[in-house]
């Protein structure tokens, strides 16, 4: 049973407690992980794409996370998944977890390992190719940072995906507009990036990445399209923690103050009831 | 000996054309240079199979990873100055971490790419390729072991680098030995032993063995996995080695022989012949640079006189 919009949105306030948790208490990336949280569980929540529950099988779509440090988010939502207990996620990044600090294939689910930019969506692309060749009804998605878009690698799977003229391709840009060391306007703006991917012969929407009922829209036509396509995420740096939106510190925690950490908790818990 | 002068990479485009009639899960991720590897063919007669990257070595090699995540077996070809050198941090992480079935070909190796110059003579590619987990690293002696190890590779599903060379070389690979992943072979028995890899070797194979020439010579064309038993067991009875490579002398076959037998309490009388800490430079004729570079016919007679 696929959930509805209502069912995904109390679900995602779930996950973001159970992703403040983890981070709170194993430190790990927050503002990333928060802002693409909504798309990860549309993703595998919805029934849209295929992703079978408890445990993956050959037959499911696809999903590559290029930029790594969104582990928090993919594994707390595989977890809700069921593909493996979710008492581990307090293991996270330690030593012998299957829940390594940076996305890897040691968690089931994760088909594609990552944590230096630039490389999945050529990774995505690669894979595409390969089901398109063998006639093989599947989808590939695969979610990038705004900030990895200043890798060129990206530009060159941009380009590639565009020639094998790659329909079953779904990139998802989580455009939060920071990265670890201030906005992307101060960093490297991104200028138009819709215009960018649109001259590179994609199929271009973007969406307010945390409005369920959007996303689900946009999901459900970018499988018709001829052209690879990329769905421009708009989101929230940190979405659900006040203090931390649009406040690139965030982009990881160390040992953050026991306070504050009562402070998210509490903002998110009221989502809960 | 006179030997006749064979091309590696033409033997390299028809043994994987050759072995891609039958395994139809070879694949090709081409950086714009499928005439230089003779690959035209294979990409007329398997389109489907041939794709074609165009100039971007970092893509390249990410998407040759993911489509060997389909179940296939993926050569990824290209010149050794641009990949692996261009894309190395990519190979190491959705080549070698994801563990991908990905086969990495690199031309134009070493001093050998001639009149190219110091940018197209990779002299670097064994020390990239070695130290990265889950690789195996390979250097052909010439156009025949150049197919048994494309043969070889193609049946393993682990990633792997072969270095091929520019021009023809001299076929010395005696055609009846086999290659085998992890094994050297002794190809003349003598006093001094000689590690190599490459078709530099012609030069220490093409030595008469006389008495004063009593080499050992052992093809390593194995880098990694390196046959450190057949190597140690050599040097433990010459007590005499002597390492010949067209590639840099920090990271390459010598200095991994070197750790070996420090690990094995071993001290033989050592001179290992390779570039030392330099680029190359543009010559018509490679024999030249060998001279230049002190690896060459001339290095290598003085080498033999000293130890023996």
């Amino acid at each position: 049973m696929a959930l509805s919009t209502s069912d995904l949105k109390k679900l995602s306030w779930q996950l973001r407690a159970d992703l403040l948790d983890m981070v709170y208490q194993n430190d790990g990336h927050l503002g990333g992980p928060l802002s693409s949280l909504d798309i990860l569980n549309t993703i595998y929540f919805s029934d849209i794409f295929k992703f079978s529950k408890k445990s993956p099988k050959p037959t499911d779509d696809n999903f590559i996370l290029s930029a790594g440090h969104l582990a928090t988010a993919l594994y707390v939502v595989l977890a809700h998944k069921l593909y493996f207990d979710k008492k581990k996620l307090a293991t996270f990044s330690h030593f012998k977890s299957i829940l390594e600090g940076h996305v890897s294939t040691t968690v089931p689910g994760v088909s594609y390992s990552s944590g230096s930019l630039g490389q999945g969506l050529s990774f995505a692309a690669g894979l595409a190719l390969g089901n398109l060749l063998d006639k093989k009804n599947k989808f590939t998605l695969c979610l990038t940072s705004d900030g990895e878009h200043q890798e060129g690698q990206t530009w060159e799977a941009a380009m590639f995906a565009s020639k094998y003229k790659l329909k079953n391709l779904i990139n998802i840009v989580d455009h939060n507009k920071y990265q670890i060391d201030g906005s992307l306007e101060d960093i490297m703006p991104l200028d138009d990036l819709a215009q960018k991917y649109i001259s590179f012969g994609w199929t271009v929407k973007e969406v307010d990445g945390h409005d369920y009922k959007k996303l689900l829209k946009i999901f459900q036509i970018s499988k018709l399209s001829n052209y690879p396509t990329c769905i421009i995420a708009h989101t929230t740096f940190a979405k659900g923690v006040s203090f931390a939106h649009f406040d690139y510190k965030y982009h990881d925690l160390k040992n953050l103050d026991p306070t504050l950490y009562q402070l998210a908790k509490n903002e998110i818990s009221k989502h809960l009831n | 000996m006179k030997s006749v002068n064979t091309s590696i990479r033409q033997s390299f485009g028809a043994t994987l054309f050759k072995l891609a009639k039958t395994n139809k899960n070879i694949y090709v991720v081409d950086a714009d240079l499928k005439s230089s590897l003779y690959l035209s063919e294979f990409a007329k007669v398997f389109p489907k199979r041939f794709i074609e990257v165009g100039v971007a070595e970092n893509n390249a090699a990410s998407v040759a990873a993911g489509l060997a995540k389909t179940g296939k077996t993926v050569f990824l070809t290209s010149f050794s100055c641009f990949s692996p050198a261009i894309n190395w941090a990519v190979i190491r992480q959705s080549i070698c971490y994801n563990n991908s079935n990905v086969k990495i070909i690199g031309s134009h190796s070493g001093l050998m790419s001639g009149s190219l110059g110091a940018t197209h003579q990779m002299l670097e590619d064994i020390a990239l390729m070695q130290v990265l987990p889950n690789m195996e690293v390979f250097s052909p002696a010439d156009a025949i072991e150049t197919a048994k190890i494309v043969s070889a590779v193609s049946r393993s599903p682990k990633p792997s680098y072969i270095r091929l060379v520019r021009p023809d070389t001299p076929a010395f690979f005696p055609p009846k030995l086999s290659f085998t992943i992890g094994k050297s072979q002794i190809l003349t028995k003598g006093n001094i032993t000689l590690l190599f890899h490459g078709p530099i070797g012609h030069l220490a194979f093409n030595l008469s063995n006389t008495k004063e020439n009593s080499l050992e010579i052992i093809n390593c064309s194995s880098i990694k996995p390196l046959d450190s038993k057949t190597i140690l067991k050599s040097i433990k009875k010459t007590g005499k080695l002597i390492v010949l490579e067209d590639h840099q002398k920090i990271g390459g076959l010598g200095q991994a022989v070197s750790s070996l037998l420090l690990e094995n309490k071993l001290a033989p009388r050592f001179i290992h012949l390779a570039v030392d800490n330099q680029f190359g430079r543009s010559s018509k004729d490679y024999s030249k640079l060998y001279d230049h570079y002190g690896i060459g016919i001339k290095a290598l007679k003085l080498a033999v006189k000293k130890l023996n």
